[in-house]
């Protein structure tokens, strides 16, 4: 039984088919739409890998089901901006933020929807729960600070 | 010029690199380094990660695994040398086109050749395949320090826009046309196998029993025993979901009952007490004591005789990797032809001999794509993921691309050792002191992997225990091989992340057995000046003689790893049961020279907060020889609203380059010390001591 449901993502739709309308968004977005930045961490709500962006809200979408994301605007670190000009990009390039990175585009998408709501420097920060195992905190708090 | 280090006729100058970078920013680092000799600037210098094939020529790093910090330290002179013997090569190539011999005429900007009597320019591109053609010369004048453009500067790293955009690829990231996902589900028993062939789930392509391939398996697994299965389908989830449902049948053999954390203590609590030691030529079971240095029997009659005898036993828990990215592994094989590998390995060149050994290809038929890495921890110098998406890939002889689950990556870890250490010291009425009795009992990570041990026992499990800087009279260090077949592996610092716990928490001890303070006891022990500088300097950016303010407690410790130094001061406040507030850190390093200061101070605050998680929380226990901790809600880490202030300082600085002076690693120092200081920090501020790692073993954490 399968189901065909129109995802919008970074402003374009894709039609995709899912057997099972549960499937995270996450692997929606990572397996059949092939955007890879979106990062699966923990799979439990947790680390916020998956971070992205519904309707300008942070969600985490290892835990969204895909069949509720249709519809909505969905926005993914690869859509956050052109050229990696969104400000917390550019504070994060200055910063030398990540290591391994991986987490990265989980965070960016947690600040931007913090900062879409309002938050402005040490506020996006208590905002911002996602894990980071290589432990980048320091310089993410650096870079948040002039946002 | 050489196979991994290319000057285009298009001006541009690529480094192939083998090592794996896995967020250290050890890449970037070999390309600050080629730079300075090769006379170009950095942000001209291009990185390949892993060669096209490892057959060829090898790129610079493949010899070595990326593990014990090595990448920059064992490169940096190599490095050099090649840069200046390149730009040599391209110099001779201008001279002899403008027929003029004498190298005094001809200096070097940015990759362009400028000879003075014509005043005329020749770029490195225009002369590339002039040079090519030129026999190297064995050696080459390197940059003078004082001339120093690169080295010891802090410059951005070439992989961080890649990081911020989503577009970096990680193992994970992989997509080829027409490939197939496999999840992985592992017998949940350590030492389980399976009973029988499941069946192909609904919808799924294939149910493929994985084996332990020859050399991939650690303790409980040994090769040839087939201890999971992995579905394949269409997508991660379907394939993941069918994964779960599926119904297997193990073999758990009997000894499984055994495998449990009650009865590990209790067999290093009895080798603490007494092990057989270790004879010459015999077959010296797990279970032996081995001498590291020093005699047992005069140190035992130095202490006997001391004014006080302190005697202190600390135990250490396994400890998961939990790297970012989970275990995962994607190969394209076309039987009889070719095999690509692509994976977030620390060791590109294992997983060649591991894909020649497993496909009968030749070396020159098999590529190892080394992706970024989500985090390596020393993980991902593992070969058995690899090994099992060969497999599949074998079977299914389409791409493929395999996936641990993160509980697989929990429960199927090869984990930092478990360790019950046991120090007994002597103190004297002057408050010297006069013999040190160290024995540490933990599983062998090398016996697990077959090298031999010789007198001395593991050299991994002894990092940090031996040859310690102190002055403590009547020293003996033993090392007793824990006979627990849990799967033991490299863990960011290894032997050192143990033993600088238990050395460091005991000279505390000492310290105010002797009524002394403990930073000013330390520096009474030791007597190498860069010891010294390190923890002086600690003890002055640490404010180590500030006044405390009520409930909070200061703590000082000092090591080495990987030829580095390292002393840190952590200050806590609000000790409770269940948690406490690490406010500040100071962390002083001499590794001799950093060749990018930046990189260097952020591997070592991540370090810290590494060894933070693992001091205060990181665990994994087993029941049955079943892994109880299946996911980050189990293995707490800390959050940015957590984090305590890290103050970094490296010395000596500047260093001048000098070919006699060892470097030392970064990547993996900021752990070890850490432990030891916080434990003593929260002694300051409680007066209960705290023995037993993690502080808060049950602590969790929800979204
Ligand atoms: S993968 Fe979604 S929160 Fe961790
Ligand atoms: S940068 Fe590696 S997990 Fe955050």
């Amino acid at each position: 039984m399968s189901t065909t449901l129109t995802l919008n993502v970074n402003g374009q739709n894709h039609t995709i088919t899912v057997n099972d309308p549960s499937m995270p968004l996450l692997w929606a977005i990572r397996d059949l739409i092939g955007l890879t930045g979106t990062k699966y961490g923990c799979g439990i709500e947790i680390c916020g890998a998956c971070t992205v962006l519904v309707d300008g809200q942070p969600e985490k979408s290892c835990d969204m089901d895909v069949s509720s994301a249709a519809g909505r605007a969905i926005v993914t670190i690869e859509g956050l901006s052109a050229n990696r000009t969104h400000p917390a990009q550019v504070a994060w390039i200055k910063h030398q933020v990540p290591q391994c990175g991986y987490c990265q585009s989980g965070v960016l998408m947690s600040v931007a929807g913090a900062m879409q709501a309002g938050h402005t420097g040490s506020s996006i920060a208590s905002e911002v729960q996602n894990l980071c195992v290589c432990c980048t905190y320091q310089r993410m708090r650096e870079a948040i600070a002039g946002l | 010029m050489n196979s991994w280090l290319q000057v285009g006729t298009d001006e541009s100058i690529t480094l192939t690199i083998g090592s794996s970078d896995m967020g250290q920013g050890s890449a970037s680092g070999l390309a600050q380094v080629l730079c300075e000799d090769l006379m170009v600037d950095y942000a001209r210098i291009q990185i390949v990660q892993g060669g096209p094939t490892l057959a060829a020529v090898a790129p610079i790093g493949t010899a070595i695994n990326t593990v014990g910090s090595s990448v920059t330290r064992n490169n940096f002179w190599k490095l050099r040398d090649a840069g200046a013997i390149a730009r040599e090569m391209l110099v001779t190539a201008a001279m002899n086109q403008k027929a003029d011999l004498v190298r005094a005429n001809f200096t070097v900007s940015n990759g362009v050749v400028h000879h003075t009597p014509s005043n005329t320019n020749l770029t490195y591109g225009q002369l590339a395949s002039a040079a090519a053609l030129l026999k190297p010369p064995a050696s080459a004048p390197l940059v003078a320090d004082s001339e120093f453009k690169s080295i010891g500067k802090p410059q951005d790293r070439k992989d961080i826009p890649l990081k911020v955009d989503g577009s970096a690829k990680y193992g994970i990231d992989i997509q080829l046309k027409g490939m197939l996902y496999a999840v992985v589900k592992h017998c949940p028993t350590f030492s389980g196998t399976l009973a029988n062939a499941p069946a192909v789930p609904s919808g799924m392509v294939a149910a493929v029993p994985l084996s332990v391939a020859a050399g991939t398996g650690r303790g409980t697994e040994v090769a040839g025993a087939i201890n999971a299965v992995a579905v394949v389908g269409h997508n991660t989830w379907d394939t993941w979901q069918a994964s779960k449902d599926l119904s297997v049948t193990w073999n758990i053999p009997a000894g499984a009952a055994n495998l449990d954390n009650a009865h590990f203590l209790a067999t290093a609590q009895a080798l603490a007490a007494s092990a057989p030691a270790y004879v010459a030529g015999g077959t010296n079971p797990a279970g032996t004591c081995y001498t590291v240095e020093g005699n047992a029997t005069s140190a035992a009659a130095a202490i006997a005789g001391s004014a006080k005898i302190l005697d202190a036993t600390y135990v250490l828990p396994y400890v998961s990797h939990a790297c970012m990215e989970v275990l995962n592994c994607t190969v394209d094989y076309v039987p009889g032809v070719r095999c690509d590998v692509y994976a977030p390995t620390q060791s590109a060149k294992a997983a060649l001999a591991l894909v020649v050994q497993l496909t009968g290809l030749l070396e020159s038929q098999i590529t190892i794509h080394t992706t970024f890495l989500g985090g390596g921890l020393g993980r991902k110098a593992e070969q058995d993921f690899i090994s099992q998406a060969v497999q599949v890939g074998m079977v299914v002889k389409q791409p493929v691309k395999l996936m641990w689950p993160r509980e697989e990556d929990f429960t199927r870890d090869q984990y930092r050792p478990m360790g019950l250490m046991h120090a007994r010291a002597g103190l004297n009425a002057a408050g010297q002191v006069t013999g040190w009795a160290y024995r540490n009992v933990s599983p062998s990570i090398l016996g697990q992997r077959g090298v031999p041990l010789g007198a001395t026992g593991d050299s991994q499990g002894i990092e940090g225990a031996h040859a310690l800087p102190y002055n403590l009279g009547a020293a003996v260090t033993e090392w007793v091989s824990h006979p627990s077949p849990i799967p033991v592996g490299f863990w960011r610092s290894v032997g050192a992340s143990l033993n600088t716990f238990a050395v460091e928490c005991m000279i505390d001890e000492l310290a105010l057995a002797a009524g002394q303070d403990p930073y000013m006891f330390r520096r009474s022990l030791l007597t190498d000046p860069r010891w010294i500088a390190v923890l002086d300097k600690a003890a002055t950016l640490g404010n180590w003689h500030a006044p405390l303010a009520a409930g909070h407690g200061r703590g000082i410790a000092i090591g080495t790893a990987f030829n580095t130094i390292v002393a840190q001061v952590v200050e806590v406040s609000n000790v409770t049961s269940t948690r406490m507030r690490v406010n500040n850190v100071t962390v002083v390093m001499d590794c001799y020279l950093a060749v990018n200061p930046s990189f260097v101070e952020h591997q070592l605050i991540g370090g810290v907060v590494h060894g933070l998680n693992a001091t205060l929380y990181g665990r994994q226990t087993f029941l049955k020889g079943v892994a109880q901790n299946r996911n980050f809600s189990h293995s707490r880490m800390i959050r940015m609203g957590e984090m305590p202030q890290v103050k970094v300082a490296l010395i000596p600085n500047p260093a001048l380059s000098d070919r006699t002076v060892k470097l030392g690693g970064a990547g993996e120092l900021g752990v070890p010390t850490f432990a030891p200081a916080l434990a003593n920090a929260c002694y300051s501020a409680t007066k209960v001591r705290t023995r037993t790692l993690p502080f808060f073993p049950n602590a969790t954490m929800s979204d």
